[in-house]
């Protein structure tokens, strides 16, 4: 292993998203992120045990297991180990309590209850593993009158203040397409626990993070909170509009649902992009001379811009703005983002084979390191795979003990017999 | 109460929001963070909205809980003077492309005498065939797949609110420079150069996405409309987001709309059932919800333990008792500011006060 946490390791009990990701990060960095799972009831984002292979996947001899075949499971838990363990039997418990003097951080997303009801509160984990990070990622923290109420992405993103302020003006508040949320608070969980690792090393004191879903995303919607702290005026949804800057929009091009991004944030750019789209008579107009005026007159602005867009073919387009140094870019899919040569080139995209789904392009780390070799990517693992080598190689577990534990459901591969 | 990153001294010259979010996540968690600002100041300084006073809203945000100093890179003698600065600070954070730095006739390795941490912060990245190209928020949506998947079929994609790419990228940065300290501190070797690009953030916060239209052989479609399997739908007083994952969710929300021969069939209980026929019950579901307030409704959600939210303003976040109790809210310089992501027991992150950032100072070197 490679990466600033080599040598560290830590324990993840939640599933789905935000605590998946924050750990995928953690293990790019280095750590031994051993995903702890439960065989009667699979982490959400592998699926249910009855749910159909997708599409392209019948296709792939070695696809047969739905639940090691999920987009989504497998697209955030790259470069873990996988060990079900059932934290509700006695047996599983005395396990997760054997494995924790070897665990640097605990990273859990239950509801605020579940951790201490299982004998596991940060105080009864740091008597066991002093010095043990514990992040807990709930939807809305762990005190105060919402501390029970369970969360997802796409309800924190409105109960965050996010919903409020995306959409197209004038029209109704939406949710992202993707549950954005659990991003947010997947990258500030991985900031604050690296921040608790460093004070640790210097000081061997552990810590407790509680990161509120909610919080995490109103500070991503700070600056709209201030303003109205400071005004009192609740900020309109804007599309894609800049307050300042016009044109800042997406515009159609030639082909279905073929878009670009372009954006012009000086007087000097606005006349490169009017000579790049080949001076039309629409954009010479008067009412579109200056900054003030563009903006003033925004809605004729990007109409007479998609007039110019829209036979236009996107890349092509995009190229010939950005050599004039224009802001402007494709709107690519997800298909197109697996394609994209230049995210290739970074090799923040790359070919990751997994023992089942097989090869597929999937996003992997997101740094580059002058000084420190990032680790090799490892595909997601399936559900239970490093069962008994994790057993055996940290706690010395002898193969009776790990058949007798598989044989009561508490460990093993796979759904239960 | 100690810091995460006590001891540490941060200079930001970055100009960028990515890099301005970086170095304020850094300054939260203890850092000493010195922004060197051009004559004009930072351009978010000059950002709109603006507030009665004239600031600006989105600098006030971004530039708070560090120091602040005038200083021209593009001065005579100020690649020098740059160096002389670095060491003694051992992160430096930096928007730069390698041109510009080339420009200045500097090497980022030679800060700090090669003992910095040197963090990069660009649209593209350092390096690849777009390092130079022009980029921001907006293409940077376009270019990572956010943009595709947001907004409605029949109009243009969205782009996320605000500064969200500055946001995720900036966080990204911040614990990437902190494993640079760590790895600083545990190897004893020199500084290291970190280069984090908007657009890679991006796509890895999205990396279901990518992997989704590979599996399934088809992208992610953009919503047809309101609907409750997507987002927020009308209810009585605004808008509320139902999502519905598991089946006793489904059960329990249908029984308090009053849908209970929704409740009670068997079919509905799977999600990929419900996805897949989502025609044949989403209008019903939010005619049942446009009788119910917000309040009430997610109250009575909430009291079944199904996960659902209410769109909120950020009037009723500003007075939304959980939040109060919390203690989200903080005073920064005598200014109510959203306050920490995230609180750390022993560590909190918490931003120092100093004076409003548009008070820049002298040149440090000068």
């Amino acid at each position: 292993m490679t990466g600033p946490l080599t040598c560290m390791r830590g324990i993840v009990l939640t599933q789905a998203w935000a605590g998946s990701y924050c750990t995928e990060l953690l293990a790019f960095m280095g750590a031994d992120i051993i995903q702890v799972e439960v065989r009667k009831r699979p982490d959400s984002w592998r699926g249910t045990y009855d749910a159909p292979l997708a599409e392209r996947l019948r296709q792939v001899e070695t696809a047969r297991e739905a639940w090691n075949c999920n987009y989504l499971y497998n697209s955030v838990n790259l470069n873990k180990r996988c060990l079900t363990l059932d934290l509700q039997t006695e047996d599983g418990a005395a396990t997760y309590r054997r494995l924790l003097p070897l665990t640097d951080f605990v990273v859990e997303n239950f509801s605020p209850r579940v951790l201490g009801n299982l004998g596991f509160s940060y105080e009864q984990m740091a008597a066991v593993r002093p010095g043990v990070i514990l992040c807990s990622l709930s939807a809305y923290g762990h005190d105060g009158p919402w501390a029970n109420i369970p969360g997802i992405g796409g309800t924190i993103e409105p109960t965050s203040g996010l919903s409020a302020l995306l959409g197209y003006p004038g029209g109704p508040p939406m949710n992202s397409g993707m549950m954005y949320p659990d991003a947010v608070a997947g990258l500030n969980a991985f900031a604050a626990i690296m921040a608790a690792i460093r004070h640790r090393n210097r000081t061997g004191e552990g810590q407790y993070i509680d990161l509120s879903m909610q919080e995490a995303n109103l500070s991503f919607a700070g600056e709209a909170a201030l303003e109205f702290l400071r005004t009192g005026r609740q900020r309109e949804r804007m599309g894609n509009r800049h307050p300042q800057f016009a044109p800042h929009g997406i515009y159609r091009c030639a082909g279905e649902d073929k878009w670009i991004a372009i954006a012009s944030e000086s007087d000097a750019q606005w006349t490169r992009l009017i000579t790049a789209l080949g001076s039309p008579a629409a954009l010479s107009e008067s009412r579109f001379e200056t900054k003030a005026l563009r903006k003033e007159n925004e809605d004729a602005l990007d109409a007479a811009i998609e007039g110019a867009t829209r036979t236009e073919n996107c890349e092509e387009l995009a190229a010939r703005l950005c050599s004039a140094q224009v802001p402007a870019a494709a709107v690519h899919d997800g298909i197109e983002v697996a394609r994209d040569p230049a995210l290739h080139e970074r090799g923040v995209i790359a070919p990751v084979r997994h023992p089942e789904a097989g090869e597929w392009i999937q996003a992997v780390i997101p740094w580059r390191y002058s000084g420190i070799q990032n680790p090799p990517v490892r595909p997601a693992p399936r559900l239970g795979q490093h069962s008994a080598e994790v057993l055996a190689e940290l706690l010395g577990m002898r193969e009776e003990e790990y058949e007798r534990l598989v044989a009561a459901g508490i460990s093993g591969e796979g759904p239960p017999d | 109460m100690a810091s995460a990153l006590a001891g540490i001294r941060v200079i930001d010259i970055s100009t960028s929001a990515s890099g301005a979010w970086c170095s304020r996540m850094l300054s939260g968690f203890g850092a000493d963070v010195v922004m060197l600002e051009g004559p004009a100041g930072h351009p978010m300084r000059h950002e709109a909205p603006f507030d009665s006073s004239g600031e600006s809203i989105p600098g006030a945000y971004f530039l708070a809980g560090k120091r602040s100093a005038v200083f021209d890179l593009h001065a005579d003698g100020a690649a020098g003077r740059l160096l002389a600065l670095s060491e003694q600070s051992p992160v430096v954070v930096s928007s730069l492309r390698q041109h510009e730095w080339e420009a200045l006739g500097l090497q980022p390795s030679q800060l700090g005498q090669g003992n910095a941490v040197v963090v990069h912060i660009t649209p593209y990245g350092m390096t690849g065939e777009r390092a130079a190209l022009p980029g921001n928020e907006l293409t940077v949506a376009a270019l990572s797949g956010w943009a595709a998947l947001n907004g409605e079929s029949a109009r243009a994609p969205l782009r996320p609110v605000a500064h969200q790419v500055a946001m995720c990228t900036g966080t990204l940065a911040a614990a990437a420079v902190v494993g640079a300290v760590i790895e600083r501190e545990r190897s004893g070797e020199r500084g290291q150069e970190i280069d984090i690009a908007e657009l890679d953030a991006m796509v890895s916060a999205g990396s279901p996405n990518v992997l989704r239209g590979q599996y399934t052989g088809r992208s992610t479609p953009r919503r047809d409309g309101v609907d409750i399997t997507t987002g927020p739908v009308p209810v009585a007083d605004g808008h509320f987001a139902l999502t519905i994952s598991r089946a006793h969710f489904w059960r329990d929300a249908m029984n308090v709309l009053g849908l209970d021969d929704l409740a009670e069939d068997p079919r509905w209980e799977t999600s990929w059932y419900r996805q897949a026929h989502r025609e044949e019950y989403a209008g019903r579901v939010s005619d049942a919800m446009r009788q119910w307030s917000k309040a009430d409704l997610f109250e009575e959600l909430a009291a079944r333990r199904v996960v659902a939210g209410p769109v909120l303003t950020m009037d009723e976040l500003s007075t939304n008792p959980h939040l109060a109790e919390r203690g989200f809210w903080t005073e920064l310089d005598g200014v109510t500011q959203p306050g920490a992501p995230f609180k750390l027991s022993a560590t909190p992150w918490v931003l120092p006060s100093r004076p409003r950032p548009n008070a820049a100072t002298r040149d440090p070197a000068g």
